[in-house]
């Protein structure tokens, strides 16, 4: 269902960023580093569209720089879903709502 | 020739409210607690919230997105009532933030290097997270909270804001953008590398 996409299948872009993480390159900026950004997020947010998508899985498969991003992106979206409280209503307050709806 | 709107019966009401609107009841709560930061105000801002869904629910469509309906409801709550009371002096609204942020980015500073590593970002914990996105300006945790723990789609939150699409698209570029900021300087201050 998610579409997230399998980066790890690029087998060749991950040599690449092997390479690049080696050479310490991952603290370089990348000159398409905003856009790619901007798109990652709306890619992670399912709502890219395809050419969207494809733009950014070819662009991260092969820049290091950028593949950090997409993983700290992806990494905070969790934590804050799966970290922050997700609270139920108190059963009194429940019923006090419906009582005065269901008078 | 389409039949002018009547309205519900009093039955079919309460048949909207107790099926379409209840099973919401939840997110609704926490959307007013992320909102207020503060419980008891959080439960009258619900109180309020479903009574009016209640009183308008003539101009809700039966079987549409009831959810985005009755956070747009919420927000609104929120802003009228809510807002000005909590409204600290020299605090700005939603369009001096928009202009602020906006004239920031173009001067280049909205794009801030952070050094922020994603495992740093995997150990800390649940009230590390909620402390900065609590920290936040209301208009951008409000983004965050939509997108990320609702899981509304832009043009839904475009509705519920009241905002263009365009809007939301770059309102939640800055606030991702601010919460990692918050993060990295947190991660900063804690010593993490
Ligand atoms: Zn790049």
């Amino acid at each position: 269902m998610r579409q997230a996409w399998d980066i790890n299948s690029f087998e060749m872009g991950e040599f690449l960023r092997w390479i690049q993480k080696s050479l310490g390159m991952g603290k370089a900026r990348c000159p398409e580093e905003e856009r790619c950004l901007e798109l990652l997020r709306i890619m992670l947010d399912e709502q890219a569209t395809e050419e969207e998508s494809k733009y950014v899985h070819k662009h991260i498969g092969n820049c290091y720089r950028c593949y950090q991003n997409y993983e700290l992106e992806n990494t905070i979206r969790e934590a804050v879903k799966s970290k922050t409280h997700h609270l139920k209503v108190p059963q009194k307050l429940v019923n006090e709502i419906t009582s005065k709806i269901n008078l | 020739m389409d039949q002018a709107k009547e309205g519900y019966s009093d039955l079919e009401k309460r048949d909207i409210f107790n099926n379409e609107f209840m099973v919401h009841i939840d997110a609704l709560y926490n959307f007013a607690i992320k909102l207020t930061l503060d419980e008891d105000e959080a439960k009258d801002l619900l109180q309020d919230t479903c009574m009016k869904a209640f009183r308008f629910i003539d101009s809700f469509e039966k079987g549409t997105n009831a959810k985005a309906w009755l956070f747009r409801i919420l927000k609104n709550s929120f802003i009228n009532d809510y807002r000005k009371k909590s409204k600290a002096p020299g605090m700005v609204d939603y369009q001096e933030v928009e202009t602020y942020y906006n004239s920031d980015e173009e001067k280049g500073a909205g794009q801030v290097t952070t050094d922020l590593r994603s495992e740093t970002v995997k150990g800390m914990l649940g009230d590390e997270i909620t402390n900065a996105l609590n920290s936040m300006d209301v208009d951008f945790r409000t983004v965050i909270i939509l997108c990320d723990l609702e899981g509304f789609k832009y043009e839904e939150m475009a509705k519920i804001l009241d905002i263009p699409i365009g809007t939301v698209r770059s309102r939640l570029h800055r606030a991702r953008n601010i919460l990692k900021e918050k993060l990295a300087a947190y991660a900063a201050s804690m010593g993490y590398k």
